[in-house]
């Protein structure tokens, strides 16, 4: 559905794209993920027509974005970080006036309206002016409005930013039916946990680079392999115990860093797979130090992410 | 065919605000209280005016009323078209539909230009008071009218224009009033720096003046003058008091008074046609010029 090929944009000397490339396929909720400033809205700002790239090519369902604008803009509902909506405009003329906007003929208009108010959950809010809705409502209404041309990729920018939690939970229902409806949906958000929830596949942005590209799945299996080690030590054994495993955890030449989390936890980071850690727990059992629990730390998407892009940090 | 949504949308939005009432009702009440001030006699009687004067001038001067409150007008209007829906935010979501920019800049022009329209409208009972003293035709109310509408129409151009160059919607009323006085300097410069000769010599030589035809006149002035919406009005005047060449005539004023003469044989109420139709073809190359802005400046954004 969607493929990147090297995309680049520069604003004057500064690179805000460094040839990205990326395939989306067919059906799929892919969350495009890094900190403020790695390129997101850049990249959904060129794929939505709104911006040409300094080199590069973005085909959506096989149309060029960069040259056949026109065409991609009928197969793109593109929804922004941040927009505002028209006063004196209810629900239902807001929808009818994008509607018109796309050439959608009247029988059609008024339909689409209707289905989309109820996806969204708004039809009871049909002859309110747009105004005077909560802003929760106004990024549903928003979300209706990119979808009026039935458009096969949906663009969403940080759609559920400056949502409270109820309103974020409304969003991803809806965005969970989208699927469901057979949309392909780039969604982009700085918080990786966010979107790990729902999203099929993810990318991760970091400096205008791709830094990952994959299910979370791999994701997490990638992160898991370089997640540190938790050694737990037996409380009965004393101050003495921990001591003499940080003593014996020095003299190993793998080991990067000895981290005292609590009283008898001891994280430990090392370089290597797991034969190091075998022989890191082997050398500790050895020396009679008695280690109750050993196990890699749970790395969770947060920490995901800021290890994936932690020059940033 | 399908009506412009910007046009029709903005319409409903602007029709649905109080104000718009209130600037109908003021812009009326104006034009109706002078109009009734000078047809009932209350202007100065050393003008020497008998009531088949009091039409035309009656007229004349609701013309200039008109075309002074448009130019006022329009560009506070439209300054906030363009610059308005970057203000909002809601333009890239109008980039984004298959409304092209040239739809989108014209939607809000016409839009613009249906409110003046509007106004002029609203004051045509008002100008057809003129008719009661006599001494003004149909016509020349019509050919008012059409001028006016013409006037309109470029300042709403002039101010979408703007609106779609600057950012902020201050900036662009500003820059909308000096565009439209730089419109006002530059169809002028002909007359300042390249006046034809020719005019002079044929008004200085009775002879050849007398078997001028109007087309003939009209082809010796410079076109330029035809963008000048200035210039247009004052055809109007003149066409309706011929009292300018009178001012003029032995002050020495050489270049004016020869072109008033030349207006005179030209036919005003023609030239002011063919300014309406020069402000029109302006229209349309501003509204072409703002459409290819309204991209690149959308394209400009940074992140």
């Amino acid at each position: 559905m969607l493929r990147i090929d090297r995309l680049t944009k520069n604003y004057g000397k500064f690179p805000a794209l460094k040839g990205l490339s990326l395939e989306v396929p067919d059906g799929a909720l892919h969350g495009f993920v890094g900190p403020n400033g790695a390129g997101k809205t850049t990249t959904m700002r060129i794929l939505a027509t709104l911006m040409p790239p300094t080199s590069g090519t973005a085909y959506v369902d096989g149309t060029d974005v960069t040259r056949e604008g026109q065409k991609a803009r009928k197969q793109v509902g593109y929804m922004p970080d941040f927009f505002g909506v028209y006063d004196s405009l209810t629900c239902r003329e807001y929808l009818d006036f994008y509607a018109r906007c796309y050439r959608i003929g009247a029988t059609e208009r008024k339909r689409m309206g209707s289905q989309l108010l109820e996806l969204v959950q708004l039809q009871d809010k049909e002859n309110e002016y747009v105004d005077a809705l909560s802003r929760g409502m106004k990024q549903r209404l928003c979300l209706a409005r990119s979808l009026i041309h039935d458009p096969k990729l949906l663009i969403l920018d940080e759609p559920a930013s400056g949502m409270d939690p109820r309103a974020r939970a409304e969003m991803k229902g809806i965005l969970r039916t989208l699927r469901e409806m057979g949309k392909t949906v780039l969604i982009s958000s700085h918080i990786l946990p966010e979107l790990s929830e729902m999203c099929d596949s993810l990318t991760i942005l970091d400096h205008g680079e791709l830094v990952f590209s994959g299910t979370v799945d791999e994701l997490s299996d990638r992160m898991n392999g370089n997640a540190p080690l938790d050694i737990r030590l037996a409380e009965t054994a004393g101050a003495e115990a921990v001591e003499e495993a940080v003593r014996c955890l020095r003299e190993m030449p793998y080991i990067t860093e000895i981290l005292q989390e609590e009283p008898f936890l001891l994280r430990v980071r090392l370089e290597g797979g797991e034969d190091v850690c075998m022989a890191a727990m082997r050398e500790l059992v050895t020396r009679n130090i008695p280690v109750c629990d050993f196990h890699r730390a749970p790395m969770n998407l947060e920490k995901v992410f800021m290890e994936v892009t932690q020059d940033d940090a | 065919m399908m009506l412009n949504p910007i046009l029709s949308f903005s319409a409903i939005r602007r029709m649905r605000s109080f104000r718009t009432m209130l600037i109908v009702i003021a812009y009326v009440t104006a034009l109706l209280l002078a109009a009734l001030t000078m047809l009932s006699g209350f202007i100065r009687d050393d003008l020497y005016l008998n009531m088949m004067q009091r039409g035309p001038l009656c007229h004349a001067l609701l013309l200039a009323a008109q075309f002074l409150m448009l130019v006022l007008i329009a560009p506070a209007m439209t300054s906030g078209s363009i610059a308005g829906e970057r203000e909002r935010q809601t333009l890239d979501l109008l980039l984004v539909t298959n409304t092209g920019s040239f739809r989108i800049v014209a939607g809000k022009i016409l839009e613009s230009f249906a409110l003046l329209a509007l106004l002029i409208v609203c004051a045509l009972p008002v100008q057809c008071l003129c008719l009661m003293t006599g001494g003004v035709t149909i016509l020349q109310i019509l050919i008012g009218t059409l001028f006016l509408l013409a006037v309109a129409l470029a300042c709403s151009a002039v101010g979408v224009f703007c609106s779609s160059v600057c950012r902020s919607t201050v900036v662009s009323g500003v820059m909308s009033y000096i565009v439209l006085l730089l419109i006002g300097a530059v169809t002028m410069l002909p007359f300042v720096f390249g006046y034809p000769q020719r005019i002079t010599d044929v008004v200085y030589d009775a002879a050849r003046y007398a078997e001028l035809t109007p087309e003939g006149a009209r082809a010796m002035l410079p076109k330029l003058l035809y963008l000048n919406p200035g210039f247009g009005l004052l055809c109007l005047i003149q066409g309706q008091l011929h009292v300018l060449t009178d001012l003029l005539t032995g002050r020495g004023w050489g270049r004016i008074y020869c072109t008033w003469l030349m207006m005179d044989r030209a036919d005003c109420e023609v030239i002011a046609v063919i300014c309406a139709g020069g402000l029109i073809l302006l229209s349309a190359v501003l509204a072409g010029a703002a459409a290819l802005l309204i991209r690149r400046r959308t394209r400009a954004a940074k992140q």
